[in-house]
């Protein structure tokens, strides 16, 4: 009876139940475009904000004193150290190597050009590199074993992918080793186009290279002169060895464990060790290219790093408030169309208290009619949220937001909670009308 | 002497102005009586019955149905009595207006203890409604929409029947049509408490209870014409 009740019921105020479900609708959209937004772009921000450049450094481990002006390194010949080419792909083996998104080595030495020192920087521009496959495993001081499973065999990176940025004017290089990029403000003092042929002095010997491009970066490059790395290599007599490798990874905003861990990771006790070994913040990551390259020094670009964690904990903040408005709102919403319910229904609810209906039982029909509201708008507004998910993905961030079934029982759960919370005060004040008034005013 | 079904003792009803209601008034009502409760507007008709229907409680004095003392009663015991023993019909119907005639029997059942479609079929037959058990209300004249009313109040097979001016609304046929229902369930020995206006419909009753001002004026067997005959103060206010 009680359904065949509610059923009657809803159907004769259509209208109403429909602005009820509406309300409930928008704010479980909310909901669900919060939770996939926040579910799924955290990488997709991240992937976005490292095209703003690398936010790790690797160089070599050297105690000698290293200074960098300008992108020229100043440390002692003799003790100048190397990381060899042929160790790079291990950065592509770190527990976290899913989130390397890309990488540029780099080798820079000193040329003459017009009788000017000039620097020139070897960089990988788009190289395709073979990674080891298979399943990798990291063993913690809990005892427990984690596998990593490599889905890439082969990955593409290079400064196009670390600097994508660059604005060239030309073309790349096609001939690795008889052509050279030049900065645009070198361009400028040497009055070179694409197409010149660039004679330089390396190590005393006369070597001339043509220039594919005038490179703009809006940075030290624009003074260098750029070549493949192995045509660096072999003009600095360093075959196999770079200097430095710019990388580009997705980190996560640092938390209480990320600052823990900031301090003396190895002292934390073995479970929180393995949580944040395990966690994607920059500090893990940097410990983890340390693992992999031992001859390596991984330095954090904090400035780079932070201000991405920044973005990302406002965007989340500033998506959780809307949200919360969202649904305090619907909950007012709800609440006012309840309690114009309660008062258009008075002498029904009078009615059935005087046929023997007692509080629970008036207050049943008002929870179970927020309640069909609730799951209904929690259904349209999880798929209406699923396609604004989408909208804002491609419309915002230009990648795709794929909605994930999770957020589906969170979504219907926050929408029945607003419809109850709502009709929770007009559902009291229904149970507690008093029948002799209610009628009477009725006669 | 068997006890009577409903007994009111010195039961007053005061209401903030201060209002007095009711004052004082005792009755006794036997199972299976038809009672009358008639006077002017505002002499404490609607108050007694709202009283009695456990839906409002006394200032002062004591009331008992079917032997229950119902002034110390909290709100959720007052409904459960109201439910179990007490069946309620209004002059406006009160029909729940989305619901069937059948439906609205049903509810009656529901709020009781549970709904049963063939019961509630046979109270509506037993009241001439077999071919309207679909009708909404609005589907149906007065006298079908008070004779659903009765329907409903007898379906949970109440100790006693309030009826509050239940052919104030209806026409000289529908009248007749639901006075004849309640002469019948009064031969089936259901108890009646009735308010009217109405001197002839007052003339069927075992008893007339003349209120005025909140107080029992007097309580007689009617005559053809109540109204006319000399009213006798001091007629015992036992059943006849």
């Amino acid at each position: 009876m009680l359904f065949r009740l509610l059923r009657k019921s809803l159907r004769g105020r259509k209208g109403r139940i429909a602005l009820t479900t509406l309300a409930v609708a928008v704010a479980a959209s909310a909901v669900s475009v919060l939770l996939n937004v926040t579910l799924d772009i955290g990488e997709k921000v991240g992937r976005e904000l490292r095209a703003y450049g690398a936010n790790i450094i690797v160089s070599p481990k050297q105690d000698a004193l290293e200074v960098e002006i300008g992108g020229l390194r100043y440390a002692a010949a003799a003790k100048a150290a190397y990381l060899n080419e042929s160790d790079l792909p291990k950065l592509k083996t770190i527990f976290w190597a899913h989130n390397i998104v890309a990488f540029a080595p780099f080798l820079s030495g000193t040329v003459e050009i017009g009788n000017r020192p000039v620097l020139l920087v070897g960089t990988w521009f788009d190289r395709e590199i073979p990674l080891p496959g298979g399943i990798r495993k990291f063993r913690f001081g809990t005892g427990n074993v984690r596998e990593v499973k490599s889905e890439e065999t082969r990955f593409r990176t290079g400064i196009k992918a670390v600097a994508p940025w660059w604005q060239l004017q030309g073309r790349w290089i096609a001939n690795p080793t008889g052509e050279a990029l030049v900065g645009s403000a070198l361009a400028r003092r040497l009055q070179v186009n694409p197409g010149d042929l660039l004679p330089m002095k390396v190590g005393g010997l006369q070597q001339s290279m043509r220039i594919a491009g005038i490179v703009r970066t809006g940075g030290a490059e624009e003074d260098q002169v750029i070549v493949e790395l192995a045509a660096a290599q072999t003009l600095l007599g360093l075959p196999g060895k770079v200097d430095r490798v710019q990388v580009s990874a997705l980190v996560k905003p640092d938390d209480a464990l990320a600052l823990r861990g900031k301090r003396n990771p190895q002292g934390l006790p073995p479970e929180e060790f393995e949580r944040w070994y395990c966690s994607p913040y920059i500090d893990p990551i940097l410990f983890q290219i340390e693992e992999a390259l031992p001859a390596a020094r991984a330095k954090a670009l904090r400035q780079v790093a932070e201000a991405e964690g920044a973005f990302v904990r406002r965007m989340n903040l500033t998506m959780l408030l809307v949200t919360g408005l969202a649904m305090v709102m619907t909950g007012f919403g709800v609440a006012a169309t309840m309690t114009t319910t309660v008062l258009e229904r008075r002498s029904e609810i009078g009615l059935m208290k005087a046929l023997g209906a007692d509080r629970s039982q008036i207050a049943r029909q008002f929870i179970l009619e927020a309640s069909l509201c609730g799951i209904a708008g929690g259904i349209i507004g999880a798929a209406a949220g699923a396609w604004l998910s989408r909208l804002i993905g491609t419309q915002v961030f230009q990648v795709p937001i794929n909605p994930t079934l999770i957020t589906l029982p969170f979504t219907l759960a926050l929408a029945m909670a607003v419809a109850l919370l709502g009709a929770a005060a007009p559902a009291a004040q229904a149970a507690r009308l008093d029948p002799v008034h209610t009628l009477r005013e009725t006669l | 002497m068997e006890s009577p079904t409903v007994r009111m003792e010195d039961v007053s009803k005061t209401y903030p102005g201060p209002v007095v209601a009711l004052d004082r008034l005792n009755i006794e009502i036997a199972e299976g009586e038809w009672v009358a409760i008639m006077g002017p507007s505002g002499s404490g008709k609607s108050t007694l019955l709202n009283l009695l229907g456990c839906l409002d409680r006394p200032t002062s004095g004591r009331i008992e149905i079917d032997g229950v003392h119902v002034t110390p009663l909290g709100e959720k015991q007052l409904t459960t009595l109201r439910r179990e023993k007490v069946g309620l019909i209004f002059q406006q119907f009160h029909l729940v207006p989305y619901l069937s005639a059948l439906e609205n029997v049903m509810l009656a059942q529901y709020f009781h203890s549970m709904a049963d479609e063939t019961e509630a079929c046979r109270a509506l037959e037993e009241v001439g409604l077999e071919d309207r058990l679909d009708h909404l209300p609005s589907q149906l004249s007065g006298g079908e929409q008070q004779r659903v009313c009765i329907a409903r109040a007898l379906i949970n097979s109440p100790k006693i029947l309030l009826a509050d001016e239940p052919t104030g609304n209806l026409d000289e046929g529908n009248e007749q049509i639901v006075l004849d229902i309640f002469q019948r369930l009064h031969t089936e020995g259901h108890t009646i408490i009735m308010v009217t206006h109405d001197s002839n419909v007052g003339t069927l009753a075992d008893r007339i209870v003349l209120l005025e001002h909140g107080r029992l004026v007097t309580s007689q067997v009617p005559t053809r014409d109540p109204f006319t005959a000399p009213v006798q103060p001091g007629v015992p206010l036992t059943p006849s």
